[in-house]
């Protein structure tokens, strides 16, 4: 057994902060912080846009190393678009300064986050790739440590001649950083009771990298867009982030609480990058990087109580994120911080593990991060009644300074899974038809999975476990199996040769677990596969 | 017994592309893995080392971040690490590199010959096989390439089998011996937490030019006759011939028959 002082679940921003906190603001003394990432290296399951808030790097590191950081362009141009239909788009004339970004690093977070990583390092942090923590310790109710996951297990669970036990690690706090939907943090919310107002509500997020010939852009040009290929009943919106001369990031989220059965997230991926508003920017270019990742959308009223005896929540897996901007990271940096404040007072006090939780609640809601999810804590919801609530919901909440409605605006307080309508065959097919020819740059699924780097072993367990067969028969009468479309890897679909059953390809999979949310029946259980399986994010 | 493993640290091909251009590797993004085939190496020594108790050494020359490739090796169960590294070595090509690494064995040995050297059979960024037979040159010890598998008893006498296009060779004899390990040898472990929590902690031991007492003119770019004129892409083929025998499968066969038929391949 190994014995550490604090045990992260996660190096992506959030966790890593935390260890960063912890080393740095420990007086004396300092903690053993080992910090545990189930991605093959630091940042290569770590998916964002992203412009960052630089709030959160500043009350973490020194300007000097924040000068320092992987920076791609820094925003000197920024549009919002309207797209009505793929042909017409046309420009926001005024942005809400709360909206701007201008002078905002644009990063790739993969890259921030093995950055960050070398920074948790030298303060002291042992952070280890490549284990997945597949369960939490429990005794008498607290939280006292967790386990990682066995390797060389074959593909029906026998061991092979490498096989590796799961190893234990006790820890006088366990901090989860699993980022959104973490498996380990939903478990621990279901079981501990510890939900938010409402349910969390996501949205799957794709992305590419994409080669343009030099001459035709500018670094740090970004652009904003929302509504068409969403309908105005759907929160859905893209971004076109130019990093150089020659390369743009492009990107397109979709609120996963959408109706109809027969949308293919992917498909509208790819009619955005073919729209008016979009084809310019990426004209002649090539696809060089995917990937694609759930945002926890639901903002401050999703927030579960982000702690349990022995036990705190941070970032992405604790809701915590700017629902009208979609920035999480900033405040997943506060909320490390808050954390590992939290921790280092409980133990030089000796305090109890309620104490430390309740002490990081207080320290959470004191930051900037928690202020602004406050404000515009009606946004989200508000879309739910399609767009033009939701911009007047988003508008009151910048005059208002939040303040109306100040009450809570229902909407979204189902969860996403039960937002489905039954399949219309005639739209389904009318969604094929509409789908955009092939090019460079609308590279089809399955070239875009490549260009991801994932990679599982094969002989092991699917670790996309259906719990009930004959849920699946059903739903491919009522539904058409959605997850065969919404899946943005094609891990799902169905085997025409074998009588439509529904194949598995669980190597595919991008972590981003859509599947796991949207799945009308609840029926995916989504199991940890190997650790250091998954995709290799590298630029994303 | 004594057993050193020779690993080195690569980038990983699978990402690498080559800038049509310039003609150079294009690094952007790409990782440095330790070369595969070095990992049925280490497990072929490790397994010595299961099984009598032999003493496993590392041994990797290159730029001082590729002592992370010996840490995994400390974490999957190696005792000892050794790190050649010095500005003087850059630019060997295989003969000084074989040279460089023979007198990094005969000092972490100090001086006497271990039983085993492993090699993987070749690593994926030159392809070209030759360290591990140069270094039983300079070690003056039999050398047995493309090993498939090792028996031994006692870590005296050993029985192998290797592969060669002619067919399997089983050849008995006597360590000591350099041998070069094929993947169908083994299924490399995976490292234990605590071991890498061990491995981050473990001491490596670094040696330069002085360290090894290297003659100065047979290492590095100095020391290497072979020169890279250039590098360039192989051309891009076209693609091939597509038969389109939906619906008419007749047809598609005798199309696949008459072409191979006019190759000379079918009668």
């Amino acid at each position: 057994m190994i014995e550490t002082d604090i045990l992260i679940v996660g190096a992506g921003p959030a966790g890593l902060a935390t260890a960063i906190a912890l080393l740095r603001k420990a007086k004396g003394n300092k903690p053993r912080v080992v910090v545990l990432d189930k991605g093959r290296s630091p940042g290569s399951h770590v998916l964002s846009g992203a412009i960052v808030d630089p709030s959160g790097l500043r009350a973490l590191l020194t300007d000097e190393e924040i000068s320092q950081m992987p920076c791609e362009a820094k925003v000197c141009k920024e549009s919002f678009r309207c797209n009505f239909t793929r042909g017409l788009s046309l420009p926001i004339p005024w942005v809400p300064p709360m909206m701007s970004s201008k002078g905002y690093p644009v990063v790739s977070l993969t890259k921030v986050t093995a950055w960050l990583c070398q920074i948790a390092q030298k303060a002291g942090a042992e952070v280890y790739t490549g284990y997945a923590v597949t369960a939490l310790v429990e005794e008498k109710g607290q939280i006292v440590g967790a386990r990682t996951g066995e390797k060389g297990l074959d593909k029906n669970g026998q061991k092979k001649s490498n096989y590796l036990a799961s190893e234990e690690i006790r820890a006088k706090t366990v901090v989860l950083a699993e980022g959104g939907c973490g498996i380990l943090t939903e478990k621990l919310i279901a079981e501990k009771k510890l939900e938010g107002v409402r349910p969390q509500t996501y949205a799957i997020g794709i992305k590419e990298l994409i080669e343009v010939p030099a001459g035709t852009q500018t670094a740090g040009e970004v652009m904003h867009t929302f509504g068409w290929p969403a309908d105005f009943n759907t929160y859905g919106g893209g971004f076109v982030y130019h990093v150089s001369e020659t390369q743009v990031m492009v990107g397109y989220a979709y609120g996963l609480d959408y109706a109809r059965a027969e949308i293919d997230p992917f498909r509208l991926f790819r009619r955005f990058k073919a729209s008016s508003a979009v084809a310019p920017h990426i004209k002649g270019g090539k696809t060089v990087a995917y990937g694609a990742k759930v945002i926890p959308e639901g903002g401050f009223f999703a927030v579960p109580k982000p702690y349990a005896p022995g036990c705190l929540i941070v970032g992405d897996g604790a809701g915590l994120l700017d629902s009208l901007r979609i920035k999480g990271v900033h405040i997943a940096l506060q909320s490390g911080i808050a954390a590992a404040e939290a921790i280092l007072e409980g133990l030089t006090q000796s305090r109890g593990d309620a104490e430390i939780g309740e002490d990081y609640l207080r320290r959470l809601q004191a930051t900037s991060g928690w202020k602004e999810m406050e404000r515009v804590r009606n946004v989200r919801a508000s879309f739910s009644f399609g767009m033009p609530y939701g911009v007047m919901a988003a508008g009151l909440a910048w005059m208002t300074f939040g303040k109306f409605p100040n009450f809570r605006v229902p909407g979204c307080d189902e969860g996403d899974a039960t937002t489905l309508r039954p399949l219309d065959r005639a739209k389904l097919a009318q969604e094929f038809a509409d789908d955009v020819e092939s090019s460079p740059c609308q590279p089809d699924r399955l070239t875009d999975v490549f260009m991801s780097g994932t990679i599982h072993e094969e002989d092991q367990t699917c670790h996309l476990k259906i719990k009930d067969a004959a849920k699946c028969a059903e739903c491919e009468v009522k539904f058409g199996s959605p997850c065969t479309r919404f899946c943005p890897a094609e891990a799902y679909r169905r085997d025409e040769a074998e009588g439509g059953r529904l194949q598995i390809d669980f190597s595919n999979c991008l972590h981003c677990k859509t599947c796991r949310i949207k799945c009308p029946y609840g029926n995916v259980d989504w199991t940890f596969p190997q650790g250091g399986d998954g995709p290799r994010y590298t630029r994303m | 017994m004594h057993v050193v493993v020779c690993v080195k640290q690569v980038p990983d091909t699978t990402n690498v592309r080559i800038n049509p251009k310039t003609n150079t590797l294009m690094r952007e993004g790409v990782e440095s893995i330790v070369n595969p085939f070095d990992e049925y190496a280490l497990e072929e020594g490790l397994r010595l080392k299961d099984r009598l108790g032999a003493r496993v050494t590392v041994v990797t020359m290159g730029p001082p971040q590729a002592a992370v490739v010996l840490r995994e090796a400390l974490a999957r169960g190696a005792d000892d690490a050794v790190l050649v590294s010095s500005r003087a070595f850059g630019g060997a090509d295989t003969l000084a590199t074989s040279y460089t690494l023979s007198q990094a064995i005969k000092k972490a040995c100090d001086g006497v010959t271990p039983d085993l050297v492993l090699f993987g059979k070749q690593a994926i960024d030159g392809d070209t096989a030759q360290v591990g037979p140069g270094v039983s040159e300079f070690l003056q010890v039999p050398l047995l390439t493309y090993l498939r598998d090792l028996e031994t008893k006692d870590g005296k006498s050993f029985r192998a089998r290797t592969v060669m296009d002619d067919g399997e060779h089983v050849i008995e004899g006597t360590f000591p011996c350099v041998m070069t390990v094929l993947k169908e040898a083994s299924t490399p472990r995976y490292a234990p937490l605590a071991g890498w929590m061990k491995a981050a902690k473990a001491d490596i031991t670094v040696m330069d030019e002085k360290t090894i007492a290297a003659d100065p003119i047979r290492i590095g770019l100095k020391g290497s006759p072979t020169k890279v004129v250039t590098i360039f892409p192989p051309p891009t083929k076209g693609g091939g011939e597509k038969v389109d025998a939906r619906g008419d499968a007749a047809m598609g066969a005798k199309t696949i028959v008459d072409f191979l038929a006019k190759k000379g391949l079918v009668k």
